[in-house]
């Protein structure tokens, strides 16, 4: 919680200061905690939608959200996903490496190039500034 | 990417205007009586709604670039160091005459002592240099370098517990909340690199008292300024920076691709909503695109030649000590940072200071005057201003039981030295003095202000112009204090 300047405890803050560094953006996007949390939302997006990129997405927004994508949101994740999958697909020891980041083991049935997609959807979800900040 | 200028542009301030204001914030909001309800309620939660500048900031010439602040946490003691009391040998162990003391506030920890016996330093003085400057035998590296220093005798402060007079030298305010002097600083200046924060902060721990007074974040914090302005702490243990590494699978492009579908969303919600935070998120997030590259970069000092080390001592090669912060410093201040500050903890010597200083005084002594030969060396000290320095100083009476060789000194905020070099400082001069016990000050006092006032001029700013609107009001860093001390100046 340092990068985030979480109160020290070692005295009451009254108010949490507002706090915003490059190193936060870097502990969102690259810990193993939230890249392994990352795949886990989009193993859901996958179990729990219909099995196309526009369903899973959205399904993926809801949870984080607590609503649907705007048609301008959900189209820059949709041509987000096709490049994802494009890159996956054409390296699939990349796509293997993504989605074992973590001690969790991901579900052996779904496909890896489409879950490293959806995980790195879903890491762009976890990314947005109304995901993270409380408004 | 247009947002990311914000924070970029070699016109901050006018940026900051620009982006959002009340007039402006109602204007896209106000298309209906509800939406205007709905704008006020949402105004008050955006803490750069009010932001408005001034005007410019004066027509100074900046004499200095940046800034390296060696901030000296726990308060060195003037006594021991600097601010030589020859006359203090007749007196010891005598109680502090009540003239001097003048019944003035103490703290806690030594009111309610039965006698305030004074203790006379067991240390040591010899004059340096052309100047003379008196010097302690602890520091013999400082000595050597005494010409090119500005010693000022005379800092005084209001506080007299660390958290709020470190709170004070960091924001102008004893009381947190407030922006860090750092801030100000990339507030109205800008960066000069793009590709690091324009403010850095490191701690390292002191030998002579480790487990000193611990330090915030919010001392590098940028208060009710845009959180763009927010010191960055590099980590002393491990990676200096966390998570700098792309996870396993994302190439470089395939990261890219990611911040820019992070980034399109973002400032779509920036669009709808104008809250100046959002454009900072989209900037912290392209500048954590490029410390990737830069920082490990900036923190590999295998490409430091051996005699780097040799002058900085031979702690500078251990992560997260003072002296391999201080060669950090040197690079950062290279790489264009605007104001880089160090903090070394350990220097709260209530008991068995003789003993403690001494370790504090290795851990600092050389790499300081290393820090400022290697810039003078670089041709970079004109153009940077440094600071070495405490929060308050110490009492000449000893805090607990005096004897010969051992004694303790408690917190004294009426007088302590500081010193200064480089970026328009006058090398070579002691200014202010005190009087034969370093209680009070005799001549020039010089307040936190005006030390402020001081470093804002010597980045050409003038300390009365840079403000920021906020809760109605426009705030400064020196409040409604501070004077320049134009005698200290080149």
């Amino acid at each position: 919680m340092m990068n985030f300047d979480a109160a020290g405890r070692e005295a009451c803050s009254v108010n949490l200061s507002i706090t915003n560094t490059p190193l936060q953006a870097m502990n969102l996007l690259n810990d193993p905690q939230f890249v392994e949390a990352a795949r886990a939302l989009g193993e859901r997006m996958m179990e729990e939608a219909d099995p196309t990129p526009e369903a899973r997405i959205t399904h993926g927004t809801r949870l984080l959200l607590g609503r649907a994508p705007s048609d301008v949101e959900l189209n820059v994740f949709l041509s987000g996903y096709r490049d994802y999958l494009q890159a996956f697909t054409d390296n699939p020891a990349a796509a293997e490496d993504f989605v074992s980041v973590g001690q969790s083991r991901p579900n052996p049935d779904l496909p890896v190039p489409e879950l490293a997609a959806c995980a790195a959807v879903a890491s762009v979800l976890l990314n947005l500034d109304e995901t993270v900040t409380k408004e | 990417m247009t947002m990311t200028k914000s924070s970029s542009s070699p016109q901050p301030l006018s940026d900051a205007r620009l982006l959002m204001n009340r007039r402006y914030f109602f204007g896209k909001t106000a298309t209906g009586i509800g939406s205007l309800a709905l704008g006020s309620l949402l105004s008050r939660d955006l803490p750069g709604a009010e932001a408005d500048f001034l005007g410019d900031l004066g027509t100074i010439a900046p004499k200095a670039k940046r800034v390296i602040y060696l901030f000296q946490s726990g308060a060195p003691s003037q006594l021991d160091l600097f601010d030589y009391k020859p006359k203090l040998a007749d007196h010891y162990d005598e109680d502090l005459p009540d003239s001097i003391r003048q019944g003035q506030r103490l703290t806690g920890m030594t009111s309610g002592q039965a006698r305030f016996p004074v203790a006379p330093s067991t240390f040591q003085f010899q004059q340096h240099g052309n100047s003379g400057a008196w010097i302690s035998e602890l520091m013999p590296n400082v000595a050597g370098i005494a010409d090119k220093l500005c010693f000022v005798k005379s800092m005084h402060t209001e506080a007299i517990n660390h958290d709020p007079a470190i709170t004070f030298f960091q924001t102008g305010s004893q009381i947190a909340g407030r922006p860090s002097v750092g801030s100000w600083l990339s507030y109205g200046l800008g960066k000069e690199n793009e590709d690091l924060p324009a403010f850095v902060a490191m701690t390292s721990t002191g030998t002579g008292r480790p487990g000193g007074q611990p330090l915030y974040d919010r001392l590098w914090g940028s208060g009710f300024l845009p959180t763009t302005h927010q010191g960055v702490k590099l980590r002393g243990v491990g990676d200096p920076v966390l998570y700098l590494n792309d996870p396993a699978g994302i190439d470089r492009k395939l990261r890219r691709r990611m911040l820019d579908d992070i980034a399109a969303v973002n400032q779509q919600k920036l669009a709808d909503f104008g809250d100046p935070e959002i454009a900072t998120r989209i900037a912290q997030y392209e500048l954590a695109y490029r410390m990737q590259t830069s920082v490990p970069e900036l923190t590999d000092l295998t490409t430091e030649p051996e005699a780097t080390f040799d002058a900085y001592g031979p702690e500078s090669k251990k992560r997260g000590t003072y002296a391999n912060n201080c060669i950090l410093a040197r690079r950062l201040a290279e790489s264009g940072v605007r104001f880089v500050q160090l903090f070394h903890m350990g220097w709260d010597q209530h008991k068995s200071l003789p003993k403690q200083i001494e370790g504090q005084a290795y851990d600092t002594d050389q790499a300081t005057a290393a820090l400022i030969q290697d810039l003078e060396d670089r041709g970079m000290l004109d153009e940077t201003l440094i600071i070495w320095g405490g929060e308050f100083g110490r009492t000449v009476y000893s805090q607990g039981t005096l004897t010969e060789t051992n004694y303790g000194r408690d917190h004294h905020p009426r007088c302590f030295t500081l010193f200064l070099a480089g970026g328009g400082i006058r090398p070579g001069m002691t200014f202010g003095a005190t009087d034969d016990f370093s209680y009070n000050i005799t001549e020039n006092p010089v307040h936190v202000h005006d030390l402020h006032a001081t470093l804002l001029h010597l980045l050409g700013i003038d300390h009365e112009k840079l403000t920021y609107r906020f809760q109605g009001r426009y705030f400064r860093l020196t409040d409604v204090h501070g004077h320049v001390v134009k005698d200290i100046l080149a």
